[in-house]
């Protein structure tokens, strides 16, 4: 075998193989649609159990009640974890789908770091999903996941600005500090993700001429079985 | 058709707890509560000693308030960065017909494992009333003369833990005399106290057996 079996490849075969790739990434898609659906339920009983064993109640002075957090761990967590796992069950593959996971795994990732009470450890989240997202090996996902991590900054950085820098006046470009950080791993995610398709376009490929040795070496056979017959025909005669 | 309709519905669930939710968390998280007023100079009638050779910081809190986790984990930062230079007391609130053990909470635990600090039990609140504490983690500073240096919470957030305005502003009180503002906003469960607010003259008015009462539970922790 070559390294560039796709010289060796006639048109018919490459159309082919494109077909096997298309093939094989939507399975692929299917396969981390169904990971996620999961995925987003375990998250859901994570943030219910997370809110019941850690801030169950809130006071007001002798009066107890319950904490905010529980109602937004179930309601808010129960929200944005539907809609996906039901695209992943009904539609999987469909590119809406996977592009509303991406979206609500860093939705996850804000709603488990305001239920920690900022937990530095629990903005690992944060780079855990982006490296998940990463293997759909569909660069644009995580185009959207950057831009929901940016748009939060962004956003809470104006209404709100202590909650996310700690401080009251921060400067406008104060977020670029903490998008770099996502992007600086997006950076190898992408490559990853582009080193992923070329793998699956590869594999593709090689399992059409592998098919097309196969094919050849079984005509190659059938002939040569087809004149030992004719061989034995002429002999008996 | 009926899986159709059952996607709509499930995205208008998501949108509504996306901006829903979010718009909720945001608001809850950066709504401060109320910050009494605080005498410019130490209590006269406070049972907690004054330091006389450092700074003085007084922190009211309430046991079960899960936000003022962050408040001591806050507090420790800031005695570890403040180490020989002031003197902390947490105040733990105790409204007097709560069974005993009641106040024992991860949140007083915490505070005792805090450097220089002393956990008070502070029944109905009366002696953070004093110090004008209304809300948990409401902190008051005071210099060795008795004079109010700081006043508000140390935290950024509702239970938020992190780099935040009260902090920095205490540090730099201590170390450098002055900052760019002697408040900050105080996150946390209202503290509710019995003589909430508590101006010297609404204290004074108070019965007095009440206020006796109150007293006797006030108790040092001789652990530190």
């Amino acid at each position: 075998m070559t390294n560039n079996p796709a010289t060796e490849l006639t048109s018919k075969e490459m159309e082919k193989a494109e077909l096997l790739y298309q093939q094989k990434r939507t399975a692929h898609f299917e396969k981390m649609d169904h990971m996620f659906m999961f995925l987003m339920a375990a998250q859901w009983i994570f943030a219910i159990l997370l809110a019941v064993l850690y801030s169950p109640y809130g006071w007001e002075g002798k009066q107890k009640v319950f904490h905010i957090h529980l109602y937004l761990a179930v309601f808010m967590g129960g929200g944005i974890s539907l809609f996906p796992i039901l695209l992943a069950k009904f539609k999987p593959g469909w590119i809406g789908t996977r592009h509303v996971i991406a979206f609500t795994q860093m939705l996850w990732s804000a709603l488990l770091i305001h239920l920690t009470g900022g937990r530095i450890e629990t903005h690992f989240h944060v780079f855990v999903s982006l490296a998940f997202i990463a293997f759909y090996f569909d660069w644009p996902l995580l185009v959207n996941a950057t831009l929901v991590v940016v748009a939060d900054h962004l956003l809470r950085g104006f209404l709100y600005p202590e909650s996310v820098y700690g401080i009251v006046n921060p400067e406008w470009w104060r977020f670029l500090e903490h998008a770099f950080w996502v992007i600086f791993e997006d950076v190898i995610l992408f490559w990853s993700c582009f080193n992923g398709v070329k793998g699956m376009r590869e594999n593709a490929r090689r399992q059409v001429e592998v098919e097309g040795l196969l094919e050849s070496n079984q005509l190659k056979t059938a002939a040569l079985e087809m004149t030992l017959a004719e061989m034995q025909t002429a002999k008996k005669a | 058709m009926l899986q159709r309709w059952i996607l709509i519905l499930a995205g208008i669930i998501w949108l509504a707890a996306c901006v829903g939710g979010g718009t909720v968390l945001l608001r809850y998280s950066s709504t401060a509560g109320e910050r009494g007023n605080t005498l410019s100079q130490w209590p006269v009638n406070s049972r907690i000693a004054q330091c006389k050779d450092e700074d003085t910081l007084v922190i009211a809190v309430h046991p079960h308030c899960p936000c003022t986790r962050a408040s001591m984990v806050e507090l420790n930062d800031l005695m570890l960065a403040l180490k020989g230079k002031v003197k902390a007391y947490v105040l733990v609130m105790k409204p007097r017909e709560f069974p005993a053990g009641w106040e024992n909470t991860d949140v007083v635990s915490g505070a005792r494992r805090i450097p220089d600090t002393t956990v008070v039990f502070d029944l109905d609140g009366v002696e953070a009333a004093r110090f004008g504490a209304k809300t948990s983690g409401q902190a008051v500073l005071y210099d060795e003369k008795g004079r109010l240096l700081f006043n508000g919470g140390i935290t950024a957030g509702r239970g938020h833990i992190g780099d935040n305005p009260g902090l920095q502003r205490i540090i730099s009180l201590v170390k450098t005399g002055k900052a760019d503002k002697n408040d900050s906003l105080v996150f946390g469960c209202p503290l509710n106290a019995k003589f909430c607010p508590l101006s010297r003259s609404t204290l004074e008015n108070a019965p007095k057996g009440e206020r006796d009462k109150s007293f006797s539970y006030l108790n040092f922790n001789k652990e530190k």
